[in-house]
């Protein structure tokens, strides 16, 4: 499944009420995704192992969603936990590229994922009068 | 620190003094019998015998291990690293023998056939005998010894057979050459390699009963997989004891057999070598549980030696009731002499073992530096080379030092333990950083796995309370494959695997709870990875194991890859002259379903290689089911096939006719996850 950008009659439709199904779909998938990495990263912390883990999850969880709520924050903020991931993914293993395929390919899918999102999303202000 | 970690000819000539110096506490016949009846009872039986003439390799392939040292090196060089890309298939011989319904999942052929006089002669999985002419392909003769499936212990397996041409028949004479090989119903079966009939004057029509004096017969608990050595005109052989069933196994005996006749030359019960040497005394049987021999021995004619890679006890990951002879010979190298059974030497490659290392490869007889010496290669992925006449090392070896002796059994593990320190195919200790997976989750879940197990890198010990790590696992290192030699370059190429196990003792209630009895009683498990749960009767634990620390729900490896590789080591130095992952991921991926990649990963592989003097080394083994020819002196892969089933078998090359062949056996193998078949596919340039 691919989420499609939204159309600029769906984004004018959708503005201030909600966002293309396809978002909120992505959104809850995030939301899943990033509980059961925080769930599980602070597990790990606990372990005494890695820290990326939970903040990540927490990143993602919240990413998920601003989604859910058509809210376009949801973009820099992804984009930070990504820059964040490739950071540390290559700070842990470096050019190792098969040890890369966790760390990197599905996080990478998620901000593209994430990026075509972004003409069905609200501006934080708009969002703003919302709330 | 480097040092010995054994006086070897100190302990030999100790037990020349005494060979009952390490005799069982737990002898059956109470206490050991005084040195000088031992003496007595070992060396009056049989005069000493000639050396007998060998087979040459030239375009033959007449030993399992290709010549009669097992360097898996043919002098031939008609396929070279120029013309290899043409190489083609000749002919594919199918022999038959798939698995019924009842055998379904436990087949891993690892068949590797001889080839004399323009004959092949090789066993299917379930040790059916088979000729097949070596230039066409068409089949001489089959001899089927019909083995019940359920004598398949842990695989039905038939790695080789061996050829033995006896020196006092005159050519022409029925069994002159005779094709003999152990089956899994244990028996040796000798048939004349002309019409594969049965030896008349070999046991009793042809066969000798190995369960003959071992105990209650229990199919699929004692079974032979592995081609016997002939060594001065004697069959030695082991068998397998399926692993951790009980402490109350069959006895781990190796034992002579007279190549014309049959009748039993001598036994080695380590326990008990003196008093059982001609049989254990009417009513008794070998000492059981015994550290068993289920690889391949190589023999050495000029020394009338015979060189045993010895397992482990029969329950693995439990030790504190293991006798002292057991903790004595467990995981050795054991030289006997051939004529009398008597040990020579040993060397031990790892101290009261708990981790199932026993030693899978075929040792290789070299000439080192002018010494006659043996390369030992082991699953720890340590190669050692030895003096062949005394047992001790010609390269250093190494000692680690204060080991974590573990909660279960703190007496029982050693705290220092020998290593190779010329050269180890062991790889750095693993840390959370290589947990891995194909997401954030599997390999998130695969981290927490890491932290809540016991791991104090190589060595550490079992526990019960939370799993361990046991790494390099079971399956090596180095494994029945063995190493290959490549004399003329002075290369040692080593293929390996690289892959963890996470373990955990079960308790006797959880063992119960699970239902693990073992295979004399009714509800024995059938079938799964060795260790996958096993009751260990008769200790306190049983074990649970997961090969290759697997992900429960993804099938995915819980660590990167790397899985495996191949390696040439320079046999003057011990340095690495080049190392490659061996394997593609194109049958691999998530929920076993083929990625279909073709990236170089480095799979898990069963099964060796073989160096011609062409500068080409050929393997199949790995789980991609590819079979291919690597250039020996860089590593470069310059030709593949693609198997029709998996290649876990050791491959060979001969000449016919002027015209040299390439051939593997594509049998599959449960264990490695590759599809069964019953090919033996034969490579040759075109005409």
């Amino acid at each position: 499944m691919v989420a499609a950008p939204a159309s600029p009659a769906e984004t004018a439709h959708s503005h201030g009420t909600r966002p293309n199904w396809a978002i909120i779909v992505l959104g809850c998938v995030l939301i899943l995704m990033g509980l059961v990495i925080t769930a599980g990263g602070v597990w790990l912390i606990a372990l005494g192992g890695s820290w990326y883990y939970a903040p990540a999850g927490i990143g993602l969880l919240v990413t998920g969603l601003l989604l859910f709520r058509g809210r376009r924050a949801a973009v820099p903020l992804y984009l930070l936990v990504w820059l964040a991931t490739l950071a540390w993914a290559f700070w842990e293993v470096g050019t190792d590229w098969w040890a890369q395929v966790p760390r990197l390919v599905a996080p990478t899918v998620v901000l593209l994922l994430v990026l075509l999102c972004l003409p069905g999303l609200t501006r934080t202000r708009h969002d703003g009068d919302r709330a | 620190m480097t040092r010995t970690h054994l006086p070897p000819l100190l302990l030999a000539s100790l037990l020349a003094l005494s060979p009952s110096v390490a005799l069982s506490q737990d002898d059956p016949a109470g206490p050991a019998p005084d040195a000088a009846a031992e003496v007595d009872d070992g060396t009056d039986t049989l005069a000493a015998a000639d050396p007998e003439p060998t087979y040459e390799i030239g375009s033959d392939w007449p030993y399992y291990g290709g010549d009669a040292a097992a360097t898996r090196f043919s002098p031939l060089e008609q396929i070279t690293p120029d013309n290899v890309a043409g190489l083609e298939r000749a002919f594919v011989y199918r022999t038959g023998d798939l698995p019924s319904t009842e055998a379904e999942g436990s087949y891993a052929g690892e068949t590797t056939p001889l080839m004399i006089g323009g004959s092949l002669y090789l066993c299917s999985a379930m040790n059916v005998l088979i000729s097949v002419d070596a230039a066409t392909g068409e089949e001489n003769w089959r001899y089927d010894p019909g083995v019940p499936d359920d004598a398949i212990p842990y695989s039905a397996s038939c790695r080789g057979v061996t050829a033995y041409t006896d020196p006092e028949a005159a050519e022409g004479d029925i069994c002159a050459t005779r094709i003999i090989e152990g089956t899994l119903d244990a028996k040796l079966v000798a048939v004349d390699a002309e019409t594969g009939a049965p030896c008349e004057d070999f046991g009793e029509n042809g066969t000798v009963d190995l369960w003959q004096d071992i105990g209650e017969r229990v199919p699929g608990w004692y079974a032979v997989t592995a081609p016997p050595a002939v060594v001065r005109g004697l069959i030695v052989t082991g068998a397998q004891v399926k692993d951790g069933q009980a402490e109350d196994a069959p006895s781990g005996v190796i034992r002579a057999y007279d190549a014309v006749t049959g009748e039993l030359a001598w036994a080695w019960d380590l326990a008990a070598p003196g008093r059982n040497r001609n049989g254990p005394p009417e009513g008794e049987v070998y000492t059981r549980g015994t550290p068993n021999m289920w690889t391949a021995a190589v023999a050495d004619e000029e020394l009338g030696l015979v060189y045993l890679p010895l397992g482990n006890s029969s329950v693995d990951y439990y030790g504190s009731n293991r006798s002292e002879a057991e903790n004595e010979f467990a995981t050795s190298l054991v030289a006997l002499d051939a004529t009398t059974g008597e040990e020579a030497w040993h060397f031990q490659t790892v101290r009261n073992d708990v981790w199932d290392y026993d030693l899978g490869s075929q040792a290789t007889l070299i000439d080192y530096d002018g010494t006659p010496a043996i390369i030992l290669p082991s699953k720890q992925g340590d190669i050692y080379i030895l003096d062949r006449a005394s047992g001790e090392p010609l390269t250093p070896v190494g000692e680690i030092t204060d080991l974590p002796d573990g909660e279960i059994e703190p007496d029982y593990i050693a705290d220092a333990q020998p290593i190779s320190a010329w050269h180890t195919l062991r790889q750095p200790e693993l840390e959370e950083r290589d947990a891995w997976g194909f997401t954030p989750i599997d390999q998130l879940w695969c981290r927490i796995q890491f932290r809540r197990a016991n791991y104090d890198g190589y060595l550490t010990p079992p526990s019960s309370d939370r799993p361990w790590i046991q790494y390099p696992g079971y399956n090596g290192g180095s494994d029945w494959g063995s190493v290959a030699v490549d004399t003329e370059r002075g290369l040692i190429i080593a293929n390996y695997n690289d892959v963890p196990n996470y373990n955990r003792l079960l308790t006797r209630e959880e063992a119960d709870d699970r239902g693990l009895v073992p295979i004399n009683e009714e509800g024995a498990r059938t079938g799964g990875a060795e260790g996958e749960g096993d009751p260990q009767a008769g200790s306190p634990y049983a074990i649970d194991v997961n090969a290759g620390w697997r992900n429960e729900a993804t099938g995915v490896p819980c660590v990167r890859p790397p899985y495996g590789g191949i390696r040439a080591i320079d046999l003057e130095t011990g340095q690495t002259v080049w190392d490659q992952p061996l394997g593609t991921a194109r049958r691999n991926g998530p929920f076993g379903i083929p990625s279909m990649l073709p990236f170089r990963i480095g799979t898990p592989n069963n099964g060796g290689a073989v160096v011609t003097a062409s500068g080409l080394t050929f393997i199949g083994a790995t789980t991609d089911n590819l079979f291919r020819a690597i250039d020996t002196e860089t590593g470069e892969v310059l030709w593949e096939d693609v198997l029709p089933a998996g290649g876990q078998a050791n491959p060979i090359s001969y000449e016919i006719d002027g015209r040299q062949y390439v051939m593997i056996s594509a049998m599959g193998h449960h264990f490695m996850e590759t599809p069964v078949g019953d090919y033996l596919i034969a490579y040759a340039l075109p005409e």
